[in-house]
């Protein structure tokens, strides 16, 4: 993957459901069928790029069973589209299937798990910039926190696919074992690395699950875990990469790391967004300017979502 | 089968094939939205507002979604005007839409700069003298609440703009808008646009903080849908039809209906803005349904529309 604008064929497609599957408690997955237009666009989405989808319409969930924390949020009319990123891509003939990880946080999350076989639904993409491979690389680590999961277990897919000379790692932390993402029992994970997480190991790649609380895997920040694997293996720090999705706080601390031991760093980062392709202005990201005391705003919808770790101004 | 329909329309003497615009901050600077529609179907298309020098904008949060519609406090953010003039503006020349670029600025002085700067270029039909930005602590809304700033803010651009139809963007935060209409269009204005975002807020309960980062920001989308619409009837009814200024209506439209509830109430054109995010080929779909709504309503030609509200006797 090199580094490149979206692709040129973006566009508003029709997306069918094939499935929505609850995976715990609030996490789904949700699958989406593309034909036509919208599978040559979406065959070419890369890990990170995000898809704007439009929600308004789609049923909300009978109100009995609606978690009390959200039966406020769920009444709001909603208007805008959401943003999501996508965990796979796969083509089936003329069709691309893509799975979308997602977290109910809200109404339009609430209303996205109504969502069933036969519904279809409108989304713009692909959009904005994904992670990109510079050369010379040997040893990729991915920390994902939460959601971030996500859209580093399609990277996770593409770099074991196109990439067989980087070897890979997955650290994925939250902050119990019930904001893990992932399918099956999480309490009795391991605390080292291995295969434990089917969405890493089905790429051969081995992880390590952390939880503030020590519900799962190690107990600590997985940050923590990042300086302490990075302590170890002794490789060039120029042939190694990180690549990072999640909360700010620990993309701040990685991009951190990153820059005390000189790895390269690339970072997702989240914003509110009105449109997300680049005409509100709504979703500002402070960057550095190389060689100057200034920052300047760009944009996560279009000059991101990753960004170079060292840019951007945490 | 709608050949027979003029939904072409006069507006301050700027021939418009229909009365379709993108509306200011909704539409980028020049081409953003072709990739999602063919945007020589508009009648008009307005600018992101630009400034003499580039603005960085405010801090994020920069917007929050309410209940049908949204808060935002982008603060401006723009690329500043020379590199308007060397990345825009030659896009723009080959749009076949009625440009109208949007002024801002902090002091009468910035926005005369900007108007005078672009009054020769011939990719620009007009000028839309935003007074009404709800975001920013200078210039911006102070302009365009006060009678005697939007006289002098007005005349001073209008002679700046030269040949270029100056329309003036009224701010509906106001105690008579028709007030501030009337200034303007005492000072010159060819025509009104109205209506500007509402200044609003949304708190978090939880940390009881406001939302946005700018605390406030300016309200659109179809929860302001009625009060614009009233705006517009008054503003139509109390000053711009006696005195033939056109009016750019303007606020939560989503579709051809809402469209023409603007023009029955006296909108000459109309604007699409938050809806473009949502659905960026809005507006090609809503010239067709205006089409439409025409040919069957035996409606000839849109400008006959144009304020047609019926008084009941
Ligand atoms: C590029 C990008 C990719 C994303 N990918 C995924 C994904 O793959 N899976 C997934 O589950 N989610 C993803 N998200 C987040 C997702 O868009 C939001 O969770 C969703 O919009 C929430 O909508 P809602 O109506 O359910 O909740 P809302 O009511 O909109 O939000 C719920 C809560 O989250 C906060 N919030 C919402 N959006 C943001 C934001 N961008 N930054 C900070 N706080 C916010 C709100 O303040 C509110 O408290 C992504 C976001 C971005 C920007
Ligand atoms: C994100 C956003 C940015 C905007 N930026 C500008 C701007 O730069 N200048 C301006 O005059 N109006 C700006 N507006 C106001 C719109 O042009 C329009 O007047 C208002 O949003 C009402 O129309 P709507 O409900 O269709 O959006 C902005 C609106 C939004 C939502
Ligand atoms: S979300 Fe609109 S510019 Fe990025």
């Amino acid at each position: 993957m090199t580094k490149n604008r979206s692709s040129a064929n973006k566009g508003v497609f029709c997306a069918a459901v094939c499935a929505n599957r609850q995976i715990r408690q609030r996490f789904y997955r949700l699958r989406l069928e593309f034909s036509g237009a919208g599978a040559e666009a979406f065959s070419n989405f890369k890990p990170g790029q995000f898809a704007e989808l439009d929600l308004c319409d789609t049923a909300l969930p009978p109100a009995k069973t609606i978690p009390e924390d959200l039966s406020n949020a769920a009444g709001r009319k909603i208007l805008l589209r959401r943003p999501f990123s996508f965990t796979d891509v796969t083509m089936q003939g003329d069709k691309t299937l893509v799975d979308i990880l997602y977290c109910v946080v809200g109404p339009a999350t609430l209303r996205m798990t109504t969502l069933a076989a036969g519904n279809s639904v409108s989304i713009i993409g692909p959009l904005g910039n994904g992670f990109w491979v510079p050369g010379g690389k040997k040893r990729a680590v991915l920390v994902a926190g939460g959601m971030g999961a996500g859209p580093l277990e399609y990277l996770a897919k593409i770099l074991t696919a196109d990439y067989p000379g980087i070897e890979a790692i997955a650290l994925a932390g939250a902050k119990m074992a019930k904001e893990l993402p992932f399918e099956g029992r999480l309490d009795e994970i391991s605390q080292q690395l291995g295969f434990s997480l089917p969405v890493f190991a089905k790429y051969g790649i081995q992880s390590v699950v952390a939880t503030d609380d020590g519900s799962a895997g190690h107990h600590g920040l997985v940050t923590d875990c990042l300086s302490e694997w990075l302590g170890g293996p002794d490789l060039a720090s120029e042939s190694m990469i990180i690549y990072s999705c999640g909360p700010e706080v620990m993309l701040a601390r990685v991009a951190e790391i990153a820059k005390e031991k000189k790895i390269d760093c690339q970072v997702s980062m989240e914003r509110r967004m009105a449109c997300g392709f680049g005409v509100c202005q709504s979703c500002a990201v402070e960057c550095r300017v190389s060689d100057s005391s200034e920052t300047i705003y760009k944009l996560c919808c279009e000059d991101g979502p990753v960004f170079d770790g060292m840019e951007v101004v945490f | 089968m709608n050949e027979s329909v003029d939904i072409s329309v006069d507006f301050a003497g700027i021939h418009l094939a229909n009365p379709v615009f993108t509306a200011s901050g909704t539409c980028g600077y020049a081409d953003e939205l072709g990739e999602y529609m063919d945007i020589n179907r508009l009648g008009g298309f307005i600018t992101k507002s630009i400034t003499r020098r580039p603005r960085k904008g405010h801090a994020t949060p920069r917007i929050v979604e309410t209940n049908s519609g949204m808060l935002n406090a982008i603060g401006l953010a723009n690329i500043g005007l020379d590199k308007f003039i060397e990345e825009k503006l030659p896009v723009l020349e080959k749009m076949s839409a009625a440009v109208f670029v949007n002024l801002a600025g902090e002091t009468i002085n910035e926005y005369v700069a900007v108007a005078e700067r672009l009054a020769n270029e011939k990719a620009i039909a007009g000028f839309e003298l935003n007074i009404s930005c709800p975001n920013v602590k200078k210039g911006g809304i102070s302009f365009g609440t006060e009678p005697v700033q939007v006289k002098e803010i007005t005349s001073a651009v209008k002679k700046a703009a030269g040949e270029k139809v100056l329309m003036v963007k009224l701010s509906p935060t106001v105690t008579d808008i028709s007030v501030i209409a009337r200034a303007a269009v005492d000072a010159g204005a060819d025509a009104l646009s109205l209506v500007n975002t509402f200044t609003a807020m949304v708190i978090d309960i939880e940390s009881r903080k406001a939302v946005l980062a700018n605390k406030t920001g300016g309200l659109s989308g179809p929860a302001i849908k009625p009060i614009a619409v009233y705006l517009v009837n008054k503003v139509y009814n109390e000053v711009a039809k006696d005195r033939g200024v056109p009016i750019l209506g303007m606020g939560g439209i989503r579709n051809a209906s809402d469209a023409i509830e603007y023009i029955i109430a006296g909108a000459t054109a109309v604007a699409v803005g938050t809806a473009n995010f949502v659905e960026p080929g809005c507006a090609a779909k809503i010239i067709e349904g205006i089409k439409k709504y025409c040919t069957r309503n035996n409606v000839a030609q849109i400008r006959d529309l144009v304020g047609s509200l019926l008084k009941e006797e």
